[in-house]
């Protein structure tokens, strides 16, 4: 069995002659709670899309649990759920109708979880679809995904127009889903706070293009800030220096690996290191944006592509 | 569950024709009662009612029933359920097909019924001989109708689009048929009417062939389209 829930290599894909996704490399790893994080356009429905058999790649290959998405979509629709950006469901039926009509696809369909969720969010049951608040719809699709007992959970926003009660309700639900029944929850979002709550792996896409992959903790433990004073410091960016701002004497680096020894290499060489600090994953995917940005104007030579291999 | 689905999503329309079905003979005879009308033009209106009943029927169900299931905002709902897409159209279909049949059931049995009560042989009008032919091609015309509304509905995913598409066709075709006879001479089939020199039944199984291939069309274009 693949250790991969999601494994996706060099996938492309073309609107037209617009390249929404380019030569995407991916590993989400079985039981994991992956983040999927990039701006609006960046790629990330596009992705999800190819990975469900609702669009084709124009190049590239992908595995969803094992199976080749493009030979084995209904085995891999049979195991996976999954929530979609758009939060329309069939508009005269009501939840309790949508549970009706979407537990017959599913042998693992879970009757107690449709009860569980369904109190727990405050679902109400007898209402059609097109009468429920926007944030209710969100609901709806969220306990249909959860009740039919998948091995996979891919889910395009999903907090999108839920309160901050609902969103705290909800990933508290997608932690426990996971850690209870082992499934992968693959979902995408650019709330960085959220992901940052649950996420283990987290992936970044920017332009269609994987900034970068790895486990939450790594990157959390790799980036840092330093402000060093001090004069003629390096200014080179590389792939350990993500940035490097210059105020005068004062320095402002932002560090994709060994933060701390490049600290000391700045201070062995006359810099006055006054603060190294870690980055929140707001901060880091800010950086990691505005390089990229750089770099297809042509600014700043390659991007790197940052990856731990800790998978 | 599909099956059921598509039932829920038609069966207000479905139940209003059917009733609709059941009683405009009867009450068109109670109307018309003592008026001599029943029996002379009652086997006329009878197979006029039924064709034109059964072309709204058509019409109506194929664009609501596709609509539901294939249009842009949940495509992507249907179409993440473990069955293949040809699974969803022809089931779609199939079950429009069969409130059409039952509607045409339906309204025959009663149009029969009381018409049985003012004549011996309630199928025959004295102005055009026997009905029962036409009946069966307004039938077979309605299953065209209803296939090709079907298909082009899914495809082009709007019920609005689809029905003005098919009532173009529909309508459109015996006018076309009319003009290239007129200018070029040449005698292109009309629906339901026969073809070339094709018995009458081998043209209506024809019929019945090219709305099964409608169908199948709109199958293979949904199955190919990106949601």
């Amino acid at each position: 069995m693949s250790e991969l829930a999601i494994g996706v290599s060099g996938l492309t894909k073309m609107y037209g002659r617009l390249l929404a996704v380019k030569g995407l490399n991916l590993n989400v790893p079985r039981g994991s709670i992956y983040g999927f994080l990039g701006r609006n356009g960046a790629g990330k429905t596009s992705t999800i899309k190819m990975l469900l058999g609702l669009t084709r790649p124009a190049s590239g290959s992908a595995h969803v649990l094992g199976m080749d998405v493009h030979t084995s979509r209904l085995p891999i629709l049979r195991r996976t759920a999954f929530v979609s950006e758009k939060k329309n469901l069939p508009p005269s039926l009501t939840p309790a109708e949508l549970v009706r009509f979407s537990r017959g696809f599913y042998p693992t369909w879970l009757d107690k979880a449709v009860e569980k969720y369904a109190r727990l969010l405050e679902i109400p049951m007898g209402q059609r679809f097109e009468r429920l608040s926007n944030g209710n719809q969100t609901k709806v699709f969220l306990l249909l995904a959860l009740a039919q007992g998948a091995e996979l959970l891919i889910l395009d926003e999903p907090t999108t127009a839920l309160d901050p009660v609902s969103v705290d309700q909800l990933l508290r639900v997608l932690a426990a889903d996971g850690a209870d029944r082992g499934t992968t929850v693959f979902f995408s979002s650019h709330q960085l706070e959220e992901v940052e709550q649950i996420a283990e792996h987290v992936g970044m896409i920017e332009g269609g293009r994987l900034l970068m992959e790895s486990r939450l903790d790594d990157v959390k433990n790799d980036f840092r800030v330093i402000t060093a004073a001090g004069s003629d410091l390096p200014r080179e960016i590389s792939s350990q220096v993500l940035s490097v701002e210059v105020k005068e004497n004062f320095y402002r680096y932002v560090i994709a690996k060994d933060g701390e020894s490049y600290a000391r290499d700045l201070a062995r060489n006359g810099a006055t290191v006054t603060h190294v600090a870690a980055l929140r994953l707001r901060e880091i995917f800010l950086e990691l944006v505005r390089k990229e940005k750089l770099c297809t104007s042509g600014n700043a030579g390659e991007t790197p592509v940052l990856s731990s291999s800790s998978f | 569950m599909y099956l059921w689905k598509c039932w829920r999503d038609t069966r207000s329309f479905f139940l209003v024709f059917l009733i609709g079905a059941a009683i405009v003979m009867p009450v068109a005879a109670v109307v018309c009662k003592g008026t001599g009308l029943v029996q002379e033009f009652g086997a006329d209106a009878f197979q006029a009612t039924f064709g034109l009943l059964l072309i709204a029927v058509a019409l109506g169900l194929a664009a609501i029933g596709a609509i539901h299931e294939f249009g842009d905002k949940t495509a992507h709902f249907l179409f993440t359920k473990p069955r293949t897409r040809a699974y969803f159209v022809w089931v779609s279909w199939s079950v429009g097909l069969g409130e059409l049949l039952a509607i045409a059931a339906v309204n025959f049995l009663a149009g029969w019924l009381t018409l049985l009560r003012f004549s011996k042989n309630p199928l025959h009008s004295p102005v055009i001989g026997p009905i029962t032919p036409q009946l069966i091609e307004d039938l077979i015309m309605a299953i065209y109708t209803y296939s090709l509304a079907y298909s082009l509905t899914a495809v082009l995913r709007s019920g609005l689009k689809g029905l003005g598409a098919a009532l173009g066709i529909v309508f459109g075709l015996p006018f076309l048929a009319i003009a290239v006879r007129w200018r070029w001479h040449i005698n292109l089939p009309i629906p339901t009417s026969p073809i070339g020199h094709l018995s009458l039944v081998a043209s209506d199984l024809t019929w019945i062939f090219i709305a099964l291939l409608f169908v199948f069309g709109a199958q293979v274009v949904i199955e190919r389209g990106e949601v």
